[in-house]
């Protein structure tokens, strides 16, 4: 009875520790929080447009073809970090970028994109950060990958860098 | 040249290290263990103090400064900032290692030398294993060429006074924690003809341990109450669960070394807690240091760092274990206890703390399981522990209550009862008064209050019972857990929460105060700049009873935020306000608390430290007048 009880609680001791070396060599980003949105539909919204004069209306953008969703907002500076990585994206043309201005002053906004360029094909207003609830985002910038179907596919929090913007980019030609 | 010194003596120290591991385990003549130990105190000091100094005086070609400190930092700052970094708290800890190994060694004497040399080996061994994952993985003496102009600061919300002394106190507890390793290990080494009291030399290691480990705990639930600004004290956060598993089978290991000690029962059991304690530490050291989960506590993410200490942890596990079951024979007896004694109380005791350690580890380690198998990730969190670990304490605390005024071997149930009759009956008057006074009932707050008046009443009991010699510092460690609990439940069943968009000159009424937002103002501090919210609290007979002046503050350094909440404590209650985004246009998002009895936490918290400290002292002496 004691050897059982010993051995058994042995094994245990052992799994913990190959479960933690597991993790440790995987590799993985524990800061990093999947979407409970994965492979789910967008979310539906309405929203005035930065720089179209009709409402921006989700049903309509979503569902066509490959979308990059980006959450942005002017006073957030990692969003001016991460966006030399929207333009490139922009002009390969692989893919069509809907920009989400977050809790935005829309002047400020404007004169944001003129000075920096607009890699945006649309711009909803998220005035109150009432959107960005519904898809779950904790601090911007945010940046999701939906595909034609209009199922988002992949999410990243934090500003792009080098290597989010090649995983995008294998992730594009893989849903392709 | 500082630096260098350092580096030398880490290495120095690792070469003692070793040393003292060769002439202890060869059972050498003392004067060789002398010297190791006295070379591995001096070289470990020598090297903690290069980098404190490297510290002071911001030398910046040392990379573990440049990337910690900034010339602007206050000084208080600048040298708690040295263990307030991985690196430079490895050296804490090596310092504290070999500090407590000094003091085993103190204890050397002819008639039990083999025991303590087997202590000793064992703490070198210990010692060489963290000196080495320093040296290797993290050596805070690298430098960097050329040396830089300026640091890159500090994490703001490291810079507290509570946080600058929680390192040291939390160190002890678990390097007190090897200690009684070293000693369990050592006992069951012990040849079987071979009569050392092991339990006197353990006990006090685990004492200090326990009582230095609540009150590092503490202290840290403290800083996160104030610094964090969500009105908390304690978010079952795994890096917080990681003090906290070593913790409870410290105080179990403290009561059944009590039972070793009368009754020569539970001895192998009292090892088994010993050799568990320790390496729960050593896990909650992983869990920190090598970034596989995510907290305010842990440190830069190095897998190389994780994968040592998780070869470091098998190796001591699986040695210590393997002793175990080979030679913790002789350990085992038969003895049974009568439920009610206070043998009887105490093993109930144990089995129900060690119940609440497997039960947090399961919640702790829950995501990295499933994550490891389903690739899923999920969170643990208070609703688990709540339905879990309160079910658990409860009988727990009502044991405790009464288990020292039973007598040991059996006690009969009508003499328990006249015994406990008079705390029976104060127990329900004061939770009858106390809900006189708060007017809202539930479940969990009439138990709180009845656990933390059944604790407080039987302990003031056992005070005026003069012709018993009842320990004073248990009842002063007990009286300060009836404390603790009577905070804990104040605050977690009565506090009051809200959260408001305000402008200049609105106010808010929160249970009987009138707080009025009177203006904002723009201010200056060492190394941040600051917007102050001043609140004006009037009572109800309009009297200003106090200033509240929560900053949002911003480091540029660093470039982070961080708010400072403004808290007006009294015996009864806080008031705790968070100042959070805004503008002069649309107002600000101001938090506010009311959470009762908050205090007794912390006073139950150092009313528990007094106790263990007077409790360090006894069974130190204990342990003198036999060696």
């Amino acid at each position: 009875m004691k050897k059982k009880i010993f051995i058994v609680s042995f094994i245990f001791f052992i799994l913990i520790l190959l479960v933690f070396f597991y993790l440790l060599i995987i590799e993985r980003n524990p800061t990093e929080l999947p979407s409970n949105l994965l492979n789910k539909n967008v979310p539906k919204f309405e929203a005035d447009s930065l720089i179209k004069k009709e409402k921006f209306i989700s049903s309509e953008e979503f569902g066509n073809e490959i979308v990059l969703v980006n959450f942005f907002a002017t006073w957030c500076r990692p969003c001016l970090e991460e966006h030399n990585y929207i333009k490139r994206f922009s002009n390969e043309e692989k893919i069509r970028i809907i920009g989400i201005n977050y809790k935005d002053n829309k002047k400020a906004a404007i004169n944001w994109l003129s000075k920096l360029g607009n890699p945006y094909s649309n711009i909803p207003i998220d005035k109150d950060g009432r959107v960005a609830i519904d898809w779950g985002v904790y601090g911007i910038p945010e940046t999701f990958v939906i595909n034609s179907k209009g199922i988002i596919k992949y999410r990243h929090i934090g500003p792009i860098t080098e290597k989010v913007y090649k995983k995008i980019n294998l992730l594009i030609e893989k849903i392709e | 040249m500082v630096p260098s010194l350092g580096n030398f003596s880490l290495w120095l120290s690792l070469f003692f290290a070793f040393f003292q591991f060769f002439v202890t385990q060869k059972n050498s003549k003392l004067k060789f263990i002398t010297i190791a130990t006295i070379g591995l105190l001096v070289s470990s000091i020598i090297s903690f103090f290069s980098l404190m100094y490297a510290h002071i005086v911001s030398d910046f070609s040392v990379l573990n400064v440049f990337q910690n400190s900034h010339t602007t930092k206050p000084m208080l700052y600048k040298i708690s900032g040295m263990w307030g970094n991985h690196e430079g708290s490895m050296l804490l800890w090596i310092l504290v290692l070999t500090i407590f190994n000094y003091f085993i060694f103190k204890f050397y004497k002819k008639n039990n030398s083999k025991f303590v040399s087997k202590i000793l080996e064992t703490q070198a061994f210990i010692a060489i294993g963290f000196i080495l994952f320093t040296i290797i993985t993290s050596n805070p003496f690298e430098r960097i060429i050329p040396a830089q102009e300026n640091g890159l600061g500090f994490n703001p919300i490291l810079q507290d006074p509570a946080l600058a002394i929680h390192p040291p106190l939390l160190y002890i507890g678990y390097v007190g924690l090897s200690a009684a390793f070293s000693t369990g290990v050592a006992a069951l080494k012990l040849n079987d003809n071979e009569k050392i009291p092991w339990h006197i030399y353990m006990k006090p290691f685990v004492i200090t341990a326990w009582t230095f480990l609540t009150i590092g705990i503490a202290l840290g639930s403290i800083w996160a109450y104030y610094e964090l600004g969500w009105g908390g004290w304690w978010f079952w956060d795994p890096v917080e669960n990681a003090s906290f598993m070593p913790w409870l089978l410290a105080t179990a290991l403290l009561h059944s070394l009590i039972i070793v000690e009368r009754k020569k029962s539970l001895q192998a059991w009292a090892l088994l807690l010993s050799i568990l304690a320790f390496l729960l530490s050593v896990i909650g050291t992983f869990l920190v240091r090598s970034g596989i989960l995510t907290s305010v506590h842990t440190f830069a993410l190095d897998p190389s760092r994780g994968i040592y200490i998780l070869l470091f942890t098998a190796v001591l596990g699986i040695y210590a274990l393997m002793l175990f079951w080979t030679k913790s024979q002789k350990y085992f007896d038969n003895n049974y206890f009568a439920f009610f004694s206070k043998e009887g109380s105490i093993l109930v005791n144990n089995v129900l703390m060690v119940v609440v350690c497997a039960t947090v580890f399961l919640g702790t380690i829950y995501p990295l399981l499933i994550e490891a198998l389903t690739s899923n990730k999920i969170s643990v969190g208070e609703p688990f522990y709540n339905s879990t670990v309160i079910p658990i304490i409860v009988p727990a605390i009502l044991v405790m209550g009464v288990g020292p005024l039973l007598s040991w071997t059996k006690e009969d149930k009508l003499k328990i009862f006249k015994k406990i009759f008079p705390s029976i009956l104060f127990t329900g008057i004061m939770t009858i008064l106390i809900f006189l006074f708060y007017q809202s009932y539930s479940a969990i707050g009439i138990m709180g209050i009845i656990l933390a008046f059944w604790i407080i009443s039987n302990n003031l009991l056992m005070i005026f019972k003069k012709n018993r010699n009842y320990s004073t510092s248990m009842i002063i460690s007990h009286l300060g857990v009836g404390l603790l609990i009577l905070g804990i439940t104040g605050s977690s069943v009565w506090q009051i929460e809200k959260i408001t968009k305000m402008q200049i000159d609105d106010q808010i009424k929160i249970e009987k105060y009138t707080i009025v937002f009177e203006k904002i103002d723009e201010i200056k501090g060492a190394n941040y700049v600051a917007l102050q919210g001043n609140f004006l609290v009037y009572d109800e007979e309009k009297n200003v009873i106090t200033k509240l002046k929560p900053q949002n503050r911003f480091y540029p350094i660093t470039n982070n935020f961080t708010t400072e909440a403004s808290i007006h404590t009294n015996l009864l209650r806080d008031l705790y306000i968070v100042l959070g985004d805004g503008n002069l246009k649309d107002g600000w998002v101001v938090k506010f608390y009311y959470n009762p009895l908050v205090v007794w936490i912390w006073i139950g918290a150092l009313v528990i430290f007094f106790g263990g400290i007077i409790s360090i002292n006894n069974n130190l002496n204990k342990l003198r007048t036999l060696t």
